[in-house]
């Protein structure tokens, strides 16, 4: 879900791509504070069609991306849902109210309001945290951050560069046990591989500091080549997911 | 020694000689961010570096390092040319006419909003090139820019660096060992020593007469054929040594193709034979797929289609303890490869009594030996020594394959001469070798066949 990097110039120049991401950042938090404030089944569901739609229109996502992205969460959403129905705690109350009985199980409708309710839920993460990284540009992130929400520039972009140096954690590990298992060492998930990784992520950091440092970086006030400056659009944006967050909850009532 | 504006001085010396420490002191680097002492007086500009702002200096050298992976920043073409300028807090309006005309000359126009990992190595580094420029750096520190391209990306960042000083915009100081490229754009030579000393300075053809020998004996690289000492050339030019006996097979591939997950394939339909006392060189441009060939034929990558055969079997699916009898390989980036904190734990890592007691003279022919190296810390050696080091961790098994990534990147010419001496040795006592290399001299020096990777497929 996080590690979608790669957005397309059409995702970028959608409504969505140009929101504030720090609103969407916002705005996300408010749709999963909102919807850990109810167990009902109408409010995840609910947001979860309303992200799914927006990814798809005005963020102007591939469905193929979007399917991808949430296919992991909605399947453990999926095996939570049947799990927490199954072995739920309610089957075990005499007073709740039995659907069927399987031979020695019994399943309740308890069991299954709340374990569906937990699936759905899940179902509702998992889309609203992708509508956010498959809209967002990680540059843009960092801009708007700094920007909008004051964050430390020194903080932010350094985080830009580590979140720049994910991939290479793929190739390390990959480097270092070939080297394990060319040197005739078994095990390639060795505790000294984690070392390895560490001492080569510290390294790639320790360099990268020194490149931002050798370009002036942290020496003072900087200037910006990118603004990120509040639109009328956020606005609209804003009021849009107020609306929804209030019918979705409307909804479990 | 002074460096007069404008011209380009050429820093060579053998591998540690501290050639990239002087790089980073001139950039204000060492001894401020890097923690270490510095003595006697080095002047930017006709004031003390010392004495001056990290941020001062900043504006006023560049430096560009070795690796483009571990320089470039931000993610896109155009951010990072804006980088350094935002840091010196340039006004909008001027970036924006600064940073178009900073990415047109490094000949990148057109990629601006390109992701600088899709970009070739060669265009990575002029890139980094162009990001330290923008700002228009008084003087610009050059450490081994084209240590890690290929022999097309490195002639382009040399087209760039000859009309830099042609311009005399900026006081280069280069630090090569592509001494041929570099040599003919040096106003001004400094040569070191292995400890770090001076041998000599001046026009570059005066310390070539004065010091040649000298710097020759010391293992730094010179311009020219001839002027390396001894030739290297080895034996391999008796075609009847090679040929005469039907080889055993070492390892073979037939119809073979690789893809990464999701990606475009890296090899396609690649049928290779590899017999013992051959010594095979793949060549092609960096993402060729010369590595990944490499890695399948050892087994630590496995193939989509096709089959590998180590000595008759699939190296996927050897036990490692055989694996590593059969073959051996040396990383591209040796430091990624290394598993213990100590050289001597390094060298020794799963060796076998008999293996053990041999590895110190090993060591000793590499330059490395162990009373001197052996309590350093693997990452804490050079370039150089680094890849020496790893070659000793495979060799010190002999191998029947030896695959070798990129063996002589950052090697001296000592480094150059025992490398080629030792796998000679090697492939005498009936092993394969196959390099994958930029460099010219060693396909020349080693090969007994050389094959060509375009796109991934091997091209007879």
């Amino acid at each position: 879900m996080i590690a979608a990097r790669d957005l397309a110039q059409a995702q970028l120049d959608s409504t969505l791509g140009r929101t504030s991401p720090v609103l969407k950042l916002v705005i996300a938090m408010a749709w999963l504070v909102g919807l850990a404030t109810t167990g009902a089944w109408g409010p995840p569901v609910v947001l979860a069609v309303v992200a799914v739609a927006a990814a798809l229109t005005i963020g102007r996502v591939p469905p193929r991306d979007l399917a991808r992205a949430v296919a992991p969460l909605w399947l453990a959403a999926l095996g939570l849902a049947f799990f927490n129905t199954a072995f739920g705690l309610a089957n075990a109350d005499p007073a709740a109210t039995t659907i069927t009985t399987v031979g020695p199980w019994r399943v309740t409708q308890e069991a299954i309001q709340a374990g569906v309710g937990l699936g759905l839920r899940v179902v509702a993460i998992g889309a609203i945290g992708v509508l956010f990284a498959l809209t967002t540009d990680s540059t843009r992130l960092v801009d708007a951050l700094v920007q909008q929400a004051r964050i430390s520039e020194r903080f932010a972009y350094g985080a830009l560069a580590a979140y720049g140096a994910i991939p290479r954690f793929g190739s390390n590990l990959a480097d270092l046990r070939a080297a394990r298992r060319i040197r005739g060492l078994r095990g390639s998930w060795h505790p000294r591989i984690l070392v390895g990784l560490l001492v080569l992520a510290i390294r790639h950091g320790d360099r990268m500091a020194l490149a931002m440092d050798a370009r002036a970086f942290g020496s003072g006030p900087r200037s910006r080549y990118r603004d990120v400056p509040w639109r009328w659009l956020d606005l609209v944006v804003a009021i849009g997911a107020a609306v929804t967050l209030g019918l979705a909850l409307a909804a479990g009532r | 020694m002074r460096v007069p504006p404008g011209a380009c001085l050429l820093v060579v010396g053998p591998s540690g000689s501290g050639k990239s420490t002087l790089g980073l002191a001139i950039a204000g680097l060492v001894p401020r961010e890097i923690r270490s002492s510095m003595s006697g007086s080095l002047a930017v500009d006709g004031s003390e570096t010392r004495g001056r702002e990290p941020a001062d200096l900043a504006a006023r050298v560049g430096i560009v390092f070795q690796d483009p992976g571990s320089q470039l920043v931000m993610e896109r073409v155009e951010d990072e040319v804006a980088f350094g300028l935002e840091n010196r807090a340039w006004p909008p309006a001027t970036m924006r006419e600064r940073v178009p005309e900073a990415i047109a000359e490094a000949g990148l126009s057109g990629l601006e909003r390109r992701r600088s990992n899709r970009l070739s190595g060669g265009q990575q580094q002029r890139l980094a090139l162009a990001g330290v420029l923008a700002p228009r750096p008084g003087c610009l520190v050059l450490d081994e820019p084209s240590a890690n391209l290929d022999p097309d990306g490195a002639a382009a960042l040399f087209d760039r660096l000859r009309s830099l000083r042609d311009t005399r915009a900026a006081t280069l100081v280069l630090i090569e060992h592509h001494v041929d490229d570099a040599w003919p754009l040096a106003d001004l030579v400094l040569a070191l020593d292995r400890d770090g000393s001076v041998i000599d300075v001046g026009t570059p053809d005066a310390v070539l007469a004065r010091s040649g020998e000298r710097m020759a004996v010391a293992g730094a690289w010179l311009p020219g054929p001839g002027s390396s000492g001894e030739p290297m050339r080895t034996a391999r030019a008796d075609p009847t040594r090679a040929e005469a006996v039907s080889p055993a097979v070492v390892a073979e591939t037939r119809d073979l193709g690789f893809r990464y997950e999701r990606g475009a394939p890296v090899l396609t339909d690649v049928d290779l034979t590899v017999g013992a006392g051959e010594r095979l060189a793949l060549v092609g441009a960096n993402g060729s797929g010369k590595s990944t060939l490499g890695r399948l034929l050892l087994g630590l990558l496995r193939p989509d289609h096709g089959i590998v055969r180590l000595g008759g079997d699939d190296p996927a699916r050897l036990p490692a303890a055989a694996l590593a009898r059969r073959a051996g390989l040396v990383f591209q980036d040796p430091e990624s490869g290394f598993l213990t904190d100590r050289v001597a734990d390094e060298v020794m890592l799963g060796l076998s009594d008999v293996e053990r007691a041999a590895a110190p003279a090993l060591m000793e022919r590499l330059a490395l030996p162990l009373e001197v190296f052996g309590h350093r810390s693997p990452y804490r050696l050079s370039g150089g020594e680094a890849r020496r080091l790893s070659l000793a961790c495979t060799l010190v098994r002999s191998p029947g394959l030896l695959v070798l990534d990129e063996p002589t990147f950052g090697q001296d010419r000592l480094g150059y001469a025992s490398l080629v001496r030792i796998l000679e040795e090697h492939v005498d006592r009936g092993a394969a070798v196959i390099a994958a290399t930029h460099d010219r001299r060693f396909v020349a020096d080693v090969a007994t066949r050389v094959l060509t990777v375009v796109s991934g497929r091997v091209a007879r």
